[in-house]
Parts: C-alpha cells; structure tokens; sequence
C-alpha cells in the first residue's frame, strides 16, 4: 500500500490518466477509481454505469460519474466485455468515497485477448511511474491556484 | 491554419448572446451541448452562450423528473420540463434569468483544476459580474452564489467529449417564488404558507438587491464584461456556423424532444421524508428529499431561534453530500458555531435529519 502526497494508490494498480484504476486478475481487471478522485471530487451522488455484456475500449468513456453538481468521466482503462458492474453502488454510492479500492470497485471488464490486455497495461500508469503521476496532477492544480492568487 | 488545440486555447473567444427572444428549453440546452463538442470537435475557440428560456423548469441529468416536479401544474401553468445534460438539482428559468452556456477546455489556462477548481474559477467571474453591477456576493462551496446568506445563482457542470467542459450557470434578475412552490414537488411546499416563506428567505434576486429594475441586457454584458477581465480575453460576437447548427438540430431532434430523454429512468431512486423532533430548543421540523443515499434537499424549520443565513449555511453543507449518520454529523460540525440554534446541539440536529430519512416515502 503506497500512501503518495496523502493519497492511497496500491502498487498493485494500473492507473489510467483520467483517474481510474485496474486491478488484474488474469482476464478479469476490475475497475474504480483513485482515491485522489474521490478526494477531490467529494461526495459521490450518483454512477452511471454501462450495462453487463457491453464492449468497451481503452480510453472510451464507459460511464458517468457525478459528485456535487458535475458530472465526470468514468474512463475505461483497458479493452474488453462488461462483466460484472457493482450492484451496490445503486444503493450507496459512498463506498466510493469510503472504501475506493475495495468495496467501491465500480465494474469488471473482461479482456478478450491476454496479448492485447498486456499491451494496453503498458500505456497505463505503474510502479515508480505512479509518484510522478501524482506530482504532476498536484503541479497543474497549484499552478493555477498561484496564478489566481497573484491577479 | 491554426490547428483545434490551439484554438481550444486561444485568448479571443466566441460570444453567442440573444437578447431577441427567449427560447424553448430543447433549443438553449441543444446550443448548450453544441459548445463543448465544438470545442472538442470542430476547433472553436471557448464559447460563452448568454440568453433566456421560456418560462419553463429543467431538472439535472440525473434527477428523478416525476419525483421533482408537479408535471400537471407545469401542464396547467404551460411551463416547460425538460432535463440538461449537467449535475445538480431543478431549476425555474424564464425570460428574467441569465442561462449562461460555456464550452471550454478544461486545460484553459486559469481555468482552474479539478471539480472545485473548475467551480471555483467560474464562481470568481459571477461574483465579479455581480460586483460590476453593485452586489457583493461569494461563493458557496456547493456550488451556489449567494448575497448575505440568500441564493442569487445555481451553477453546474459535466466532463464532455475529449477534454472539454460545459458549465452552466442560472442568474436570478428577478424570480417568481409562487411559480416555483406550485410546480416543484418539495416536501416543504406541501405546507403552502410555510414553504414559501422558506424560500423567499433563501433566494434573492438582482432586482430584489438593487431595489430597482435591472435589465437582463446590462446583466448580460457585465458578465460578458467579468469574463473579459478574469481570464484577459477578448469576446467576439457570433452565432453557431453550420457545423454546430447541424449538432443543435440533431440534439433537439434526438434528445431534447424525446420522453426517453425527459422521462430517463437512469437516476437514482428519489425519496422525502420528514421528521419532527420536540427539542429544549422548540421543535424541530425537518423536510428531507433524498437522491439514493444522498441529501438532494433539506429544509430546517420549526420555532427555534436561528438566522436564515445560518440556517441556509447548514443546509448548504449537507446538500449532494453522503444521509449516513457519520457524514452528517462531520458536516454540519465543519460549519457549526456556538448558538447556530439556539438552544441546540448538532447530535440532537442529526437526530431529526435521521427521522426524516426514517420516515421517507419513495416517490
């Protein structure tokens, strides 16, 4: 488990540029989102998630999240078939602030081809590239923060 | 040619302003949708989109439309519905609100990050807008304008194609109060008398302000005026180009006419309750809509002593938020200061806002 600048993201994750995460199991890579989303997003009112059995690629919008009065993009991280979508979330959209990486998992996504499945984790974020990952999405938000201040 | 990023990114910006006519609700949200698609898609630069609906009501995307609205009052009052394509709650618009659209990258730069970033940038431009027409107000966390604890403007949001953003603001020049208890489906306004004295101490307008008439035109340009100095840009006047009027024309078609659109079943299941709790300091009357496990509203009244602002402050802090009992309790201690209520502790507070989801109905 490694806590970066405050915010949790597991070594074992694959983390996509628009925040969310993918946790491989052979085939199967389930799907959430970061922590520094949800922290930044605060409390999430409501998912829209695709249906079971829908095809979707890498970098597709695959479903719609809204915290407040936005509504964000749930990206998907890689290719493959829905397989499962968390039914709980119906009911208690909180566990996505509460428990991201666990009990807020939003979906499964069945990859088709392993080779592809491998190829596609490359473009993901990983490893020692995830602290970079963090530094910079922190940078953007304070840069614009000190150009506000100064006006 | 100047290639679509850097146009995305250029400091002179499209201005599409009608002051002719208010128009329909499919017409101002397809033109609205069409901004950040133009942006994304067709290489414009940010668009700002300044005008009026028809008196007419808009609930947000994915809010539960026969929950939140009297369908036949609005039939009967020839109001229209419809749903826009960004978060949050209803809202009443008509021919003395400013809709304001804006299609922008969400790398602008001074645009700033993520959803308070986003929210934030854009609230400082309102409340400059406001500033130059002589009304102070500042912005409310969860994502209203307010002037001395009372809501002058609503704004929303959502992440569209590629990376850009539509953003959309409701300005209120002046507001029909008796129109807006008759059509919404508030648990509060069941109690007519009561519920309209709610909100006319929650919301103001330029107008009220002012105390004087106030033409939506000066409205518009001191906005158009507030962008100009926030982000050091230049508006030219224009109108959608053929590309984006073929967009407006399909969205209208495919979307904003349509009951699957309208009557969309993707929302969360909608819920009101209210709880009423005799306390040490009077009794506590609580009016709760919920959002699947989130607070949409809350109205807090009985015979206590408090402030509307403070109490607005309150419920403010737990609108869009989590109705579990941890989450409320943070949130009103993260606003709360002795006497808010008089006579009344925030353990007791959460107690009557949990008897109101308690006795829940589902709509």
């Amino acid at each position: 488990m490694a806590v970066i600048k405050g915010y949790n993201m597991p070594d074992d994750l694959y983390y996509h540029e628009e925040h969310s995460w993918a946790r491989v199991e052979g085939a199967k890579v389930t799907v959430g989102m970061t922590d520094m989303f949800q922290k930044e997003a605060g409390d999430i009112v409501f998912v829209d998630l695709p249906e079971e059995e829908d095809e979707v690629s890498q970098g597709e919008t695959c479903g719609k999240i809204q915290s407040r009065k936005w509504i964000g993009k749930l990206v998907a991280p890689v290719s493959g078939e829905i397989a499962e979508v968390n039914e709980e979330l119906e009911e208690d959209t909180s566990l996505i602030n509460s428990d991201p990486y666990g009990k807020g998992w939003i979906l499964v996504i069945e990859a088709e081809d392993e080779d592809q499945l491998q190829t596609e984790l490359k473009d993901l974020i990983h490893g020692d590239a995830v602290s970079a990952f963090i530094d910079r999405e922190i940078a953007k938000t304070e840069e614009e923060r000190a150009k506000a201040e100064q006006e | 040619m100047v290639s679509a990023s850097k146009k995305a990114m250029s400091r002179e910006w499209r201005l599409f302003k009608n002051l002719e006519r208010s128009v329909s609700t499919a017409e101002g949200l397809a033109v609205d949708d069409a901004l950040p698609r133009s942006v994304a898609g067709h290489g414009s630069s940010p668009i700002l989109h300044l005008y009026t609906f028809i008196p007419s009501v808009i609930v947000g995307k994915y809010q539960d439309i026969k929950a939140a609205l009297r369908l036949d009052r609005c039939r009967a009052r020839g109001v229209e519905y419809n749903r826009r394509s960004t978060g949050g709650g209803t809202v009443i618009m008509g021919p003395e609100i400013v809709a304001l659209g804006l299609g922008i990258n969400v790398d602008y730069p001074g645009l700033r990050k993520g959803v308070g970033g986003v929210f934030e940038s854009l609230s400082r431009v309102l409340i400059r807008a406001l500033d130059h027409v002589g009304i102070r107000a500042r912005f409310q966390p969860k994502n209203d304008l307010e002037v001395n604890g009372r809501k002058i403007a609503g704004l929303s949001a959502a992440a569209e194609a590629d990376t850009s953003l539509l953003f959309h603001t409701s300005l209120l020049v002046d507001f029909d109060i008796p129109l807006m208890t008759d059509i919404m489906n508030t648990p509060a306004i069941k109690l007519a008398d009561k519920g309209y004295n709610c909100f006319s101490q929650r919301m103001t307008t330029v107008r009220a302000e002012l105390g004087r008439d106030f033409g939506i035109a000066e409205m518009m340009f001191a906005i158009q005026k507030a962008f100009e100095e926030e982000f050091g840009i230049a508006f030219q006047e224009d109108s959608p180009d053929e590309w984006e009027q073929d967009v407006v024309r399909r969205l209208i078609k495919e979307r904003y006419t349509r009951e699957e659109w309208i009557f969309s079943h993707r929302h969360p299941r909608a819920r009101m309750g209210v709880g009423r709790l005799k306390t040490r300091a009077g009794l506590l009357e609580i009016y709760l809509s919920l959002s699947g496990g989130s607070i949409e509203h809350v109205l807090i009244t009985g015979d206590f002593f408090s402030t509307s602002k403070d109490l607005h402050r309150i419920e403010n802090t737990l609108k869009w938020t989590s109705a579990r009992r941890e989450s409320i309790e943070a949130n009103i201690t993260s606003v709360w200061h002795d006497d808010m209520i008089y006579g009344l502790d925030i353990s007791t507070l959460t107690e009557a806002i949990l008897l109101a989801k308690q006795n829940q109905v589902r709509l």
